[in-house]
Parts: structure tokens; sequence; C-alpha cells
């Protein structure tokens, strides 16, 4: 039992990549839930609009922090504000003074909710686009982007590595396929199936967690294309530095951790710590979560998803882009050199 | 007709030259034994003939071509490591190489609906030859081809190779193994990526001589010769000292008063590559 014991630990020692993963995991996480696992909310972004909007403004205490001051907004900008999350809460001021709060940011408007004695007193207050603040609906829309990563991830990491485990890649590299119809056509099934699981969760959690969907169809489709993009580049970078699919799962792992962790999927991105925070928009379900909660719940306006859609259209490029290419390496062989030294 | 054609071709990777200054030739019929130990640069070499690598300098011609995309067409590969989907039938399997190379599929070499990776691997082997050839190649490449199967499979799998070469397939088959070079017409020997022979086994070997020493004592004669210099080697209980003089052997021998049959005998082809390595 000894000598197994210390294989063990001998092989564990060699396999950097799981060192990595028994050392660099725990201090992730620890990292992680120290900073950004905080459920209570530090700032809540608010607008105040309406004819005595300065005066309010001025009495707002606590948490609540003015990211828009407007004596002559109404009514109707107060949740367009809202609807484009440019603010949490908006409070309109005048004949038929309100506050509105935004149901899809859970925990903001649970934190709103709870520190209501910083809001002026005697105000009617109306939760927007959740108003029973549903957790299902504002996790089924985050989900899906949580599942596209994890099929075009893992699943497509594990496709490309076991073809290069049975040595097909190779025996592809002899044949007259070009390399744009190796990468394609190896890559298409994934698309395709995770087109279909998109569909599919979609439709389960409209049908079974009564999640409303009331944006734009075409925008939910198209920030689903080009995030597919990203996630199957993702699964396809993994595979071209992994020799083994156990390899590519440990990979795989480092890269869905972050992203379920600080995408604000879970954890609101507001409350965690700004040394952790950065990270969180560096990811792109990050964006993607932001987008959809935006089309499902809020029916956002082009103008306000147009960011999102801007950033995970960049990180498809790139993070697709340098795939193909680092793929392209392995399946497009070297034409030989005519000349003689 | 010259279906490959390598001439003077050199790779370095980095400051190591894997494939230095090597000239070969395959004609259309012929079966070219490409042998050598491992790390010889044989499968460097044939990376280049297939045009998955490029040549430091040189010239590799196929078919009187480069190797090209279109080439390609023209050219079966069997890796060592077989190069078939083992999820997939071998129907399946051939349907999609025929189709990667253009062409139809052959009729599967034996009735099966077992997955590839299920089959026995003289079974696997044949798979992967049809696949390789059933878009009618004129040039066949194949890396140790009979490795790990059955003399019975190898029998039939040698017969599969040389009937293509009597079709005027050019064969170029890499090996290290002394029962695959035994079939080729003619052997190309590379050592530290050189040309270090060519020609029949006969040729190859030619005076190439080692000691077989027969001892009741083996194990302290052979710890003896074993750091006498050169190579020993041990068929069961007979030590072979290759590239050594008989009398140093002997005199070695009787001052350690070890008791011996030695006698000089025609190296092998292993012994061979052992020599030229060493």
């Amino acid at each position: 039992m000894k000598a197994m014991i210390l294989k063990e630990f001998r092989q564990m020692r060699r396999d950097r990549r799981t060192v990595a993963l028994m050392v660099g995991l725990p201090l992730m996480m620890l990292i992680i839930f120290g900073y950004a696992a905080r459920f209570d909310v530090a700032t809540i972004e608010t607008a105040v609009l309406g004819p005595d909007a300065e005066v309010v403004a001025s009495q707002l205490g606590g948490a609540f922090t003015v990211v828009k001051l407007d004596p002559a907004g109404t009514d109707d900008e107060a949740r367009a504000m809202l609807a484009d999350s440019e603010a949490a809460v908006a409070i309109v001021t005048g004949a038929a003074p309100k506050i509105y709060v935004d149901g899809t940011e859970l925990f903001v408007a649970q934190s709103a909710l709870r520190r209501g004695e910083s809001l002026p007193a005697g105000l009617e207050s109306e939760i927007l686009f959740n108003p029973d603040l549903n957790t299902a609906a504002v996790m089924v829309p985050s989900l899906i982007g949580l599942i596209l990563l994890f099929i075009g991830t893992v699943i497509t990491s594990l496709g490309v590595v076991r073809e290069r485990e049975q040595g097909t890649l190779e025996q592809l590299a002899v044949t007259p396929l070009k390399p744009v119809d190796v990468i394609v056509g190896k890559i298409s099934p994934y698309f395709v199936v995770a087109l279909v699981d998109m569909v599919i969760i979609t439709l389960a959690g409209i049908v079974i967690f009564d999640v409303p969907f009331r944006g734009s169809l075409f925008l939910f489709a198209v920030f689903g294309l080009i995030y597919l993009f990203v996630v199957l580049g993702f699964g396809v970078l993994i595979s071209t530095v992994s020799r083994s699919q156990g390899e590519a799962i440990q990979l795989a792992i480092m890269v869905l951790l972050p992203q379920v962790m600080l995408s604000g999927m879970i954890f609101p991105l507001e409350s965690m710590a700004a040394g952790v925070r950065w990270i969180g928009y560096l990811l792109p379900l990050t964006y993607f979560v932001q987008a959809m909660r935006g089309i499902f719940l809020k029916a956002s306006s082009f103008g306000a998803l147009l960011p999102p859609l801007v950033v995970l259209a960049l990180m498809a490029v790139a993070v697709f882009g340098l795939a193909v290419w680092r793929f392209r390496q392995e399946v497009a062989p070297k034409t030989a050199k005519v000349a003689t030294s | 007709m010259t279906a490959i054609d390598v001439q003077g071709v050199i790779r370095r990777f980095g400051s190591f030259t894997a494939v230095d200054d090597v000239d070969l030739t395959v004609a259309a019929g012929e079966v070219v034994g490409l042998v050598g130990a491992n790390g010889a640069g044989k499968t460097t070499l044939i990376r280049m003939i297939l045009g998955l690598l490029q040549p430091t300098s040189g010239l590799i011609r196929v078919l009187a071509g480069t190797p090209s995309r279109e080439l390609r067409r023209r050219v079966g590969y069997v890796p060592q490591n077989l190069g078939l989907y083992r999820d997939l039938t071998v129907a399946e399997n051939l349907e999609f190489w025929a189709e990667a190379f253009g062409g139809s599929p052959a009729a599967p070499p034996f009735d099966n609906d077992d997955l590839v990776g299920d089959l026995p691997l003289g079974l696997q082997r044949r798979v992967a030859f049809a696949a390789a050839t059933q878009h009618g190649p004129e040039v066949l490449v194949l890396d140790e081809p009979t490795s790990g199967v059955s003399p019975l499979a190898r029998s039939r799998l040698w017969n599969l190779i040389r009937a293509r070469a009597e079709a005027g397939v050019a064969v170029l088959v890499s090996t290290h193994y002394m029962d695959e070079a035994e079939q080729a017409d003619r052997l190309v020997l590379m050592s530290r990526g050189r040309v270090a022979g060519t020609g029949t086994i006969t040729d190859i070997i030619a005076d190439l001589r080692a000691v077989e020493v027969t001892a009741p004592r083996w194990q302290e004669a052979f710890d003896l010769l074993d750091g006498s210099g050169p190579p020993v080697t041990l068929a069961g209980r007979s030590i072979r000292v290759l590239g050594a003089d008989l009398r140093a052997v002997r005199s070695a021998l009787a001052r350690a008063e070890l008791r011996a049959e030695v006698r000089e005998v025609p190296a092998t082809l292993d012994e061979t590559m052992v020599l030229l390595d060493s």
C-alpha cells in the first residue's frame, strides 16, 4: 500500500495540469467565494426623475447611488431606463410619484426593498419585469448560456481530441479534403446540436417555469449564434492544447468555473470586489447573461443590447478565429519544397 | 517509372537533424522497405513524402509532382495507428474515407457489423488497408503494416500488398521488424537520419558479423562481455557480441576462466541496426 501511495504522489507531481487543478482550483474558489460570492449589494444604481428630482435625490441615503438626475424626466423614461439596464431603481417625482424596481436584478431588487427607509416615505413602489421576484425567471435565461458553454467547450473539445487520439487527424491531413472542409465538417454538427439545445431549453423554460419571453426573437437568435461561435471556439482551442480527453476536461473545468461564478449569473456583478469584478467583464457568459435577461424579461431596446452584442462579436472573432487558425495548423499539411539547397 | 523520388532531403528541428541528405526512389510495382531503429528518421521522411512536413532542403517528387492536395488522390497511406474511427463500423469507415478521397466505397474486406474498435488488430489492419486503397492509389505508404498481428493475418496482409504491387502500385513500407523487411524487394536502411545501406537484407548486412557465445555460466559471461565495448545481445541463453573480434572474445572468456563455445555468425538485420546506431 505504501508503494501505491508513493507511486500516486510521484505521478501526481509530474502531471502539471492535475497539480494546477488541485492547487489552482481551490485557490481560485477561495478568491471567488471570498470576493465575488456576495449576495449583499453595496451600490444600487438609481435614477431620479420628475420636478422634485433634486430634492428627492438629496434625501437618498445608504446604497442608493444616483446615476441620473432629470427634473424633466417622465414615468415612461423611468421604465425605459430600467428596461435598458441603465438603472436598477427609478424614482419618479411629481403628481404621481412612484418607485420602480428592476425585478430581473434579484438581489439588487431585494436589497432596495429592504432598505426602504432610505427612500422617500409614502411612495408607491412597483417591481417591473419580474414582479414576484421569481428566481427561475432570472436563472433560466442565464442557464441557456451556461448549457451552451458546457456543450461548446466540453463536448466539442472531447470530439476533436478523440480524433487526435485515434490518429485520424493525421489521416485527414493526407486526404484531398481542404482544411476548411475538415474544420467546418467537424464543428458543424456540434453547432447544430447546440442550436437545437438552445431552442429546447428556451421552450422548456417558457413552458415549465413560466419564464416570459418579451423581447425580439431575432435578437435572441443573433446573440445565440454569436455566442455559439465563442463557446465552440473555446472547445476547439482547448482541444488544440490537450493531448488526451482527460486533459481537455481539466481545461474545460478551468474555463467553465469562473464563468459560472463571475458572470453575474448567480452573484450580482455589482456586489463583487473590484479586484475580481473585472474578470467577470472578460468572460463571454457575462454579456450573454445580460443580453438574455434583457431580451427575455425586459424587452430591452437594440441600443441597450448593442454593447454586449459588440463585445460578444469581438470575442467570437478572436476566440473562434484563433481556434480555427490553430486547428488548421494541425490539418493543413505543408507543401513540400521543390528547390534544392 | 519512378513513383517516389527523394533527392538530398534534409529536415532539421532546431539544431537536431532528423533526416540528413537522404536519397530514395521507389518505382511503380516495387515494394521498398524503409528500415531502421526507432528514431532513425523513417517517420519524418514518410511525413515529408506525404506532404505533412516540409523538408528543410532537398527535392521530393511523388508521381512526378510535388506533394499537393490533388496528388493525394493518387496516394494511399496506412499509419501505424491505423487512422480508423474506432466508434464507426467497417462499412461506415470505408464510406467516410472513400468520400474523403472523392470516390465510392469498396466492399468491406469481410462481413462484419461490429465497430472497428471491437475487432481484433489483424482485422483492423485489413480494414485500414482497404480504406487506404479503395480509391485506387498509385503510391502506397505503409507504416509497420503488420506489427502486432498473428502470422496468419500477416500473410494475408502481405498477400494484399503484393497484389497491389503486381498491379503496378509503388509501395513504401516503413518497419523495424525483420519479417516485414524480408517481404520487400529492396531495403533502404536508415540510421541517425542518414541512409546507411541499400539493397537486399544480405546486401545490407554484407560482412557484418557477430560472435555467438554459448556458455554454461552464461550470466557471468554476459556480464563480462557486456562491459567489454561492442554491443551485446542475448538470444535465449546464447550471447551475441556484435561486430567483435572472435579471438578477443575467446581470450576475454579464457582470462575469466569461463568455459564456452565461441563461433562467428552473420549479423541479423536487427543487429545491423544496433551496430549502426552504437
